[in-house]
Order: structure tokens, then C-alpha cells, then sequence
């Protein structure tokens, strides 16, 4: 990658510290409560939600199994109706979930890849949806090959590629899809640990050139650290907000920093939070 | 892919083409147009219909024919009733009855076959010499109306139809030749043919009309509404096609050709024999003493009783209404008359 | 792909001689069954007439094919779109298969005549049935995760069926059209029972009650002949453009 260089979203990484906490959040919820079936079946997934997302900061997401992490992304990307009481302001308005269909970029966990297209054509997808013709989404997606490490692999499709390679161009798919939010659901569950960690750095990379705003979600306590600007740590069913803590961490981060003591500090406080909800579920199922 | 396309754009083509010439043709020659539904495929046969269309006997009568060909489960006599077709050479006196019996608006015109075109045929060694033998023997039969002329003629000779082993008879001649059934039905214009053919000659034939049954067929038909609408087209087509009949007759090599025109894919010596047989058929008995296609109506109420007694009709039919022999006695007797 | 077919050539002459040898050494008599040698022969001095024959049924088979296909996509994915309309509709389509072609080959004459169209419409039938009901199944298998996803790229109703239903359902459908087109011929064959002078279908009945057996055996291999062509056709199809399986 040239410095310098006149592409657009190519500007010099913008440390995350300069955004001024006074700039008005992207999205601020409110009471967004979610519940799913009706009577003795009732599940509450989401319990009074408040959260608020300035622009260009990376928030992580942890929590364990079934804290209604997904139900809080299918609100933001438009997919789920939060119950009656929410409110959701985007850029500023007030907004029923379906209003932010189109709005908010998405990538669900699986890559979910359509196999009948070429990796260049999946990457454009989005584009397409648009309203863009091909050949001019083509021109956009070019010079985005090899900042994914897609390289030579335009013409490839799905099934020819490696998992990590599959995850890549759903987060290409993303990133083309321009939005003042971008969701990642566990976009790295699924790989090994080492191409995992290679990702979440050239995930680091990517957002501060593209200056993205991400909402991340992720099991993984170590991967929610070394990403976030912030990690909010969610409890079980009902998914409530158990704590927020801003990690001060300095970028750009790499490995060995998983091993200083300011890490293992804030590791410390989210493995206590989650610890605590997890007995408690825990004690709910056995009825203790 | 692009050969398909092809295809079909040659097939709109040609259809644009024949519609555009049928619009130039129509008005010039203003020709009523009917058609004519055969009860079978293509063959000698129905070979005066044929004749009739390609000597321009039609025509002479104002018509602008279109031959129907039919073939196994379609009905002529509900396509004539519906309307889809104007005329038809229908099935025998037992399908014009049963027609009637059901309501169906269709009328007899004239009747090709004077006598019964299908006979019981055994090899001369099956030791069967009268119809009393059938008895305990295995007998295949039509059971698309056949079934009750073989009963009628084991009464007629005092044998229960019961003590006969009667079964459907399949398209094959294959169980009678290799002698799993004793007696099977054939017509004399092709099954038989088809004995002949396979060298098979050594047979007994019993012939119902030889046992005073007959069950004439082939009846010329057409719908109440044509005869109350267009009675002229009517009265042309019988005419036109009693003289391509009698043409086909005469100059039977003729026919044949004309036929194999139409229907490439037949056996010309299987075609030659055929028409041979049914023009046999046609001027038997009142064929040459009346004339073809006359309506001999005491044989047919005879056939009419039988079909009654073996209930294929629930009550008795009206003959006035069923048949319109007033068109078989216009026709000009230089046509008819053989 | 020319090698590929080395196997079944040598395939189909291997069971031409073994069916020359057999009726030859057991002496068969020609009725029963005729030997390989003269049923090709009578392809051979019959060569025009059933080329003719073979244009014919093969239009005939296509027109219909491509009609019933389109039909039957067509319901497939109104099926698909409205369950309410498939509970209304689709017990109509399978008492409509229950009854036997044969019975509706009158009503098809007295609408359509006897030309071409009342043979294609009888191809038709026979096709759309496994189009509609593979159409449908497909659709509605369709990856409800792709869906969100194109949905919150703010795709409407349209793009998710072009973009996403359609090729998902492609996998499923063509396995339809491999059946379809099967049906399709033996459609345009019933069809001209029903009436007609050209055609395999005419070649086959002239044969049957003729008890021409050469002829009517080599209408039988030119008819599987054609068969196999036609489904080869459709896997050359599936092969080069609907490759994939759908991934859940």
C-alpha cells in the first residue's frame, strides 16, 4: 500500500482519542426491551437496552451464550422489531428497527456467501442492491482486493476459497456497503486461532483507514479487549447491560499487548462480570 | 439453445405464412369450411374421404375440408357433438346408439360397413367347428362393443355365454398365433390382413351376419345443429364423399396412393389389402342393391334389438331422430350407385 | 467432454450385438422380436419418413417443454410467494395429475385442434407439474439468513427473488427440467394418438396395430435415442451454468 496515495478512504490513521465526546452519537438506544413468544413461552431476550455509539468507535460486544447479542444486531440492521417503549435514535432521528433496513451495514455470523457468484460479484452485492450497474462497482471494488488479501482471487468463487478467505470477502462485501454503522457479528468464530489473530490486526488496520464506526461481537473476552474502544458486557436471558468499560488502551495494537498488565486488568473485571452471570444462570437452571 | 430458438422462429414464421395465405385464400374461393373426424388413424380405411379431398369432390360442393385423423381414446362422436368437428366417421351402429342413448345431439347419415367388419376367427386344428364348441374354450374378443355380438351369436346357438372363457383382446395377434387363446376377433380389413401376412391362413372364420346377426359400422355422422344450420354442407359432404368412395373402389391402386400421401408412414401391400376388404364391406347387400352408404334400416333395427337386450342402451332408441335419411336419398345416384 | 461419451457408445453397441446375438441364437421368431440388424435397417429405408417424424415430435416436445416450464416456474413461485394461494391451488395440480393424460386428450383437441398445439399443450402439461413443484420447494428452502442479509442492504421484494430465490432454487428446478423434458416427449407422442399423420407418435401406433415389428422397435430406439439426447442436453446445461449446490 502506497502512502499517500489518492485513493478515497486512504486518508493517515486518525487516533480513536481525537473523536471529541461531545459529537453526536450515531445511534443512542433507549429502553429496547425484545420479547419472543407469548404467555408461559414468553422469553425476554433484550431487557432495557441503553447505549449510545459515537462516531468512528470500535465497541465490542461479550456476553455469554443466548444474552440476546444477536437480537440486539437484528434491531440495528433493521431485521427485528424492538417492543413498544424503544427508542432508537439514528443520526440523530428517532426510527422504528424496519426505517434502518439499508442503513446500517451488516455482517451476520456465517459469510453467508451466494455460491453462484464470483468473489468480485459477491463483493458487489450490496452495491448492486443500490442501484449501481456493475461495471461502475467493479471500479469501486478494485483497488480493495489486495488490502483483503484477495488479490487474484477476483474470479474464484466460494467454494474454491479457505474459510478465512470466505470471512474476508463477506467483510469486503461489508466495507463496500458504506454506512455510518457497520455490525460484525463473530465474524472470526469460526477460524483457527492464528488466522484469527492475523484477521482481528488487519481488522484494526482496515477500520482506522476506512474510519468505520463498528459495533463487534465476539465470545471471545481476549478479541472484545483487543479491538474495542469499549467493551460492554451483556447477562444472560433476559440480555441486559451488566457493564461498560472504555478500554485506554494505545493504538495501534498488536500482539504482545494481550500480555501487559493493563490488559489483564480489564480482562480481570469482564471475566468477573461474565463469571457472576454465568453462576447465576447457572443456578437458575439447576433451581438453586 | 440457439437451435431451438431457431426452431421455433421458423415454426411462427411458417405459421404467419399459412395464416397469411389462408387470409388470401378465404375470400377468393369463399368455401364453407368443415372438417371430418376419422374414428382411427390415417389408412385405407377411410380412403373415400381421402379421395374425395384430393380429387376436389369437396370443393365441387363448396366445402373447404379438413381431415381429422383420430386415434386410440378419442371419441368421434363427442367431438362431433361438441361441435369441434362437423362431421365424422364414426364408430358402428352401436356407438350412434349409445350416443343417442346418452343425449348426444349426432345423427347418422349414411352407413359405410353393411355388414359386420369383424369375424371370430380358429386355427383349422383347434378341433372347434361350430360355435357349440366354444364352450370351456378361451376366446378373446373388443370388448369396445364386439363382446355383445359374440354373446348374441352363443345364444342364437343355444350356448351360455358363461361357459365361454371370454377376455379383452390385446393390440397383438402374437396369443392367437402361438395358440394361447382358441378363437380371437379380427377385422376383416386388418387383423385378418395381418393373419395373412404372418402366413397364418389355415383358419375358421365364423362371420355373425352367417348367424343373422350384423353390426353394421362405420356411420357417417354429423350434429343436429349442422343439419339444422348448414343442411347444403351437409347434403355436399355426403355427396362428395360417396363419390370419392365410389372413385376409391374403382380405381383402387389410385387410392392407395392418395392415402399414402397423407399418411406416409403406412405399409402400401397392408394398405392395398385393407382397401380391398372395406370396399368389399361397402357395397355388399345394400350397398349394390341400394347404393353405398344406404341405410338399411330393418338390419339396423335388428342391431338396434341386440344392443338392447345386452342393455348397452337403457331404452329404446327413436330412429327418426337418429338417423336423417333424407340426405342419403338426395344424394344424385350417379355417385351411390355403384 | 467428446471422451466422456466413449463408454456409452461402447455401451450401446455392446447391447446391440448381445440383442443381435440373443435373437439369432435362440431364433427368435421376428414378431416376437426382431433382431438388431433389421430393426436398423428399417431405420435405414425408413430414414426419411422418420426424420421427418423425429422434426416433428422434437418441435412438438421443445415448444411444449419450454412452455410447461415456464408455467410451471411460474406457479412455483407464486406458490412459493403466497402459501394461501398454494392451499387454494396446488390440490387442483395434483388431482390434475391424478387423472390420466389420456382423458383429457378429447378436451384438448376440441380446444385446440388438431394441429401442433394440442400436442405441445399435452408436452406442457406433462412438464410444468415437477417445474411447479421443484420451483416451489426450492424457493421456499431458500436460506432465510441470506435473506436478512440482502435485506439489510435494503434489497426489496424483487431483488431477493431475482438475486437470491431464484438462483437458489435453480439446483432444484433443473432437476425438474432433466424429468420435464422426458415427460415432455412422451407427451408429444400421447399427443398425437390423439390425431395426426406425422410424427413419432403416428409412426408408433401405424406399427403397433400393424404388427410391424422392425418398424415399430426402431421407432422405440429412435424415440430413447432422442430421449437420452435431450436429457444429455439438459445435463450439459446444468453442468455449465447451474454447478452449484445450494449451501446452508
Amino acid at each position: 500500500m502506497m502512502a499517500g496515495g489518492a485513493m478515497p478512504g486512504r486518508t493517515i490513521p486518525q487516533p480513536v482519542e481525537a473523536v471529541p465526546e461531545t459529537a453526536p452519537p450515531i445511534v443512542e438506544l433507549a429502553n429496547v426491551s425484545k420479547t419472543f413468544g407469548q404467555g408461559r413461552q414468553e422469553v425476554s431476550a433484550l431487557e432495557h437496552i441503553r447505549l449510545a455509539i459515537g462516531r468512528g468507535e470500535f465497541v465490542t460486544v461479550v456476553g455469554p451464550s443466548g444474552c440476546g447479542k444477536s437480537t440486539l444486531f437484528n434491531i440495528l440492521a433493521g431485521l427485528t422489531e424492538a417492543d413498544p417503549g424503544a427508542s432508537i435514535r439514528y443520526g440523530g432521528q428517532p426510527r422504528a428497527a424496519k426505517e434502518l433496513l439499508g442503513k446500517v451495514a451488516f455482517m451476520p455470523q456465517r459469510d453467508l456467501l451466494l455460491p453462484w457468484r464470483r468473489v468480485v460479484d459477491n463483493a458487489i452485492l450490496p452495491l448492486q442492491v443500490e442501484g449501481m450497474s456493475r461495471a461502475e462497482a467493479l471500479k469501486r471494488a478494485a483497488p480493495m482486493f489486495p488490502e483483503f488479501g484477495l488479490a487474484g482471487f477476483e474470479k474464484h468463487y466460494p467454494h474454491q476459497l479457505s474459510g478465512g478467505m470466505r470471512q474476508r470477502v463477506a467483510l469486503m462485501r461489508t466495507f463496500l456497503f458504506e454506512r455510518d454503522l457497520t455490525l460484525l457479528d463473530e465474524p472470526f468464530g469460526a477460524l483457527d486461532a492464528l488466522t484469527r489473530s492475523l484477521m482481528q490486526r488487519w481488522l484494526l488496520e482496515v477500520w482506522q483507514r476506512h474510519q468505520r464506526t463498528i459495533l463487534f461481537i465476539t465470545h471471545d473476552v481476549d478479541e472484545a479487549i483487543f479491538l474495542g474502544d469499549r467493551v460492554v458486557v451483556m447477562t444472560a436471558r433476559p440480555g441486559r447491560i451488566k457493564l461498560v468499560l472504555d478500554v485506554k488502551l494505545p493504538r495501534p495494537r498488536d500482539a504482545e499487548i494481550v500480555t501487559s498488565p493493563e490488559f489483564i486488568q480489564i480482562k480481570r473485571q469482564v471475566l468477573a462480570a461474565i463469571e457472576e452471570e454465568s453462576l447465576k444462570s447457572f443456578q437458575q437452571a439447576t433451581g438453586g | 439453445m440457439m437451435g431451438v430458438v431457431k426452431t421455433v422462429r421458423r415454426a411462427a414464421l411458417a405459421l404467419g405464412t399459412l395464416a397469411a395465405a389462408a387470409a388470401i385464400a378465404t375470400p377468393a374461393a369463399a368455401l364453407e369450411t368443415v372438417s371430418v373426424r376419422l374414428k382411427w388413424v390415417a389408412q385405407a380405411q377411410f380412403a373415400g374421404v381421402y379421395v374425395a379431398k384430393a380429387k376436389g369432390f369437396y370443393e365441387a360442393e363448396g366445402l373447404d375440408v379438413t381431415i381429422n385423423p383420430g386415434g386410440p381414446n378419442l371419441n368421434a362422436e363427442s367431438l362431433v357433438a361438441s361441435g369441434s368437428d362437423s362431421f365424422a366417421v364414426g364408430g358402428g351402429i352401436e356407438s350412434l346408439m349409445a350416443s343417442r342413448d346418452k343425449k348426444l345431439p349426432i345423427v347418422g347419415l349414411g352407413m359405410m360397413h353393411q355388414r359386420t367388419p369383424y369375424v371370430f376367427v380358429t386355427m383349422n386344428d383347434s378341433g372347434i367347428k361350430t360355435l357349440k364348441d366354444f364352450k370351456g374354450k378361451k376366446v378373446t374378443t373388443f370388448f369396445t362393443g364386439a363382446q355383445h355380438t359374440l354373446n348374441a351369436m352363443l345364444l342364437k346357438e343355444g350356448v351360455n355365454p358363461a361357459d365361454v372363457t371370454i377376455t379383452a383382446q390385446a393390440v397383438s395377434m402374437t396369443p392367437f398365433i402361438s395358440k394361447e387363446v382358441d378363437v380371437a376377433t379380427v377385422t376383416l380389413y386388418n387383423e385378418l390382413n395381418v393373419l395373412k401376412a404372418r402366413g397364418i391362413t389355415n383358419v375358421t372364420v365364423f362371420a355373425p351376419d352367417d348367424y343373422g346377426i350384423s353390426v353394421p359400422r362405420d356411420v357417417l355422422i354429423t350434429s343436429e345443429k349442422m343439419i339444422a344450420e348448414k343442411p347444403k354442407a351437409v347434403q355436399g359432404f355426403l355427396n362428395a364423399t360417396l363419390r370419392g368412395w365410389k372413385y376409391a373402389i374403382q380405381n383402387q391402386g389410385e387410392a392407395v396412393d392418395i392415402v399414402m400421401a397423407a399418411a406416409p408412414g403406412l405399409d402400401k401391400a397392408h394398405q392395398t389389402a385393407m382397401l380391398a376388404e372395406a370396399g368389399r364391406l361397402t357395397i355388399a347387400d345394400a350397398g349394390t342393391t341400394k347404393g353405398i352408404a344406404a341405410l338399411d334400416m330393418d338390419r339396423l333395427k335388428g342391431a338396434h334389438d341386440l344392443l338392447l337386450n345386452a342393455k348397452v342402451i337403457n331404452a329404446p332408441v327413436d330412429f327418426a331422430t337418429a338417423f336423417a335419411p333424407q340426405f342419403w336419398d338426395a344424394v344424385p345416384a350417379a355417385d351411390k350407385k355403384m | 467432454m467428446r471422451s466422456t461419451f466413449v463408454p456409452q457408445i461402447a455401451a450401446l453397441l455392446g447391447l446391440l450385438f448381445l440383442w443381435e446375438a440373443v435373437v439369432l441364437a435362440f431364433n427368435v421368431p421376428a414378431h416376437v422380436m426382431p433382431t438388431a440388424s433389421a430393426v436398423l435397417q428399417d431405420i435405414g429405408t425408413g430414414a426419411a419418413l422418420i426424420g421427418r417424424g423425429v422434426a416433428r415430435t422434437l418441435l412438438e416436445t421443445l415448444l411444449g417443454f419450454a412452455i410447461g416450464a415456464m408455467v410451471g416456474f411460474a406457479f412455483g413461485a407464486a406458490f412459493a410467494w403466497s402459501r394461501a394461494l398454494e392451499r387454494v391451488l396446488f390440490p387442483l395440480f395434483i388431482l390434475s395429475q391424478a387423472i390420466p393424460v389420456i382423458a383429457f386428450g378429447a378436451l384438448v383437441v376440441m380446444w385446440l385442434g388438431n394441429g401442433i398445439w394440442s400436442k405441445v399443450a399435452i408436452a406442457a402439461y406433462l412438464t410444468a407439474f415437477p417445474v411447479t413443484v421443484n420451483t416451489c420447494r426450492g424457493m421456499r428452502s431458500v436460506d432465510p439468513q441470506r435473506v436478512a442479509l440482502l435485506r439489510s442492504f435494503g434489497a426489496g421484494d424483487w431483488r431477493v427473488f431475482w438475486s437470491l430465490q431464484v438462483p437458489f432454487a435453480l439446483p432444484s428446478i433443473m432437476a425438474a427440467l432433466k424429468l420435464g423434458i422426458s415427460l415432455g416427449l412422451i407427451g408429444a407422442i400421447v399427443g398425437e394418438w390423439f390425431g395426426d399423420t406425422v410424427g413419432l407418435g403416428i409412426l408408433l401406433l401405424q406399427a403397433m396395430y400393424m404388427e410391424n415389428m422392425p418398424r415399430l422397435w426402431a421407432v422405440i430406439l429412435v424415440c430413447g435415442v432422442i430421449g437420452i439426447a435431450l436429457y444429455a442436453l439438459m445435463e450439459a446445461i446444468e453442468r455449465r451454468w447451474v454447478w452449484w449446490r445450494p449451501e446452508l
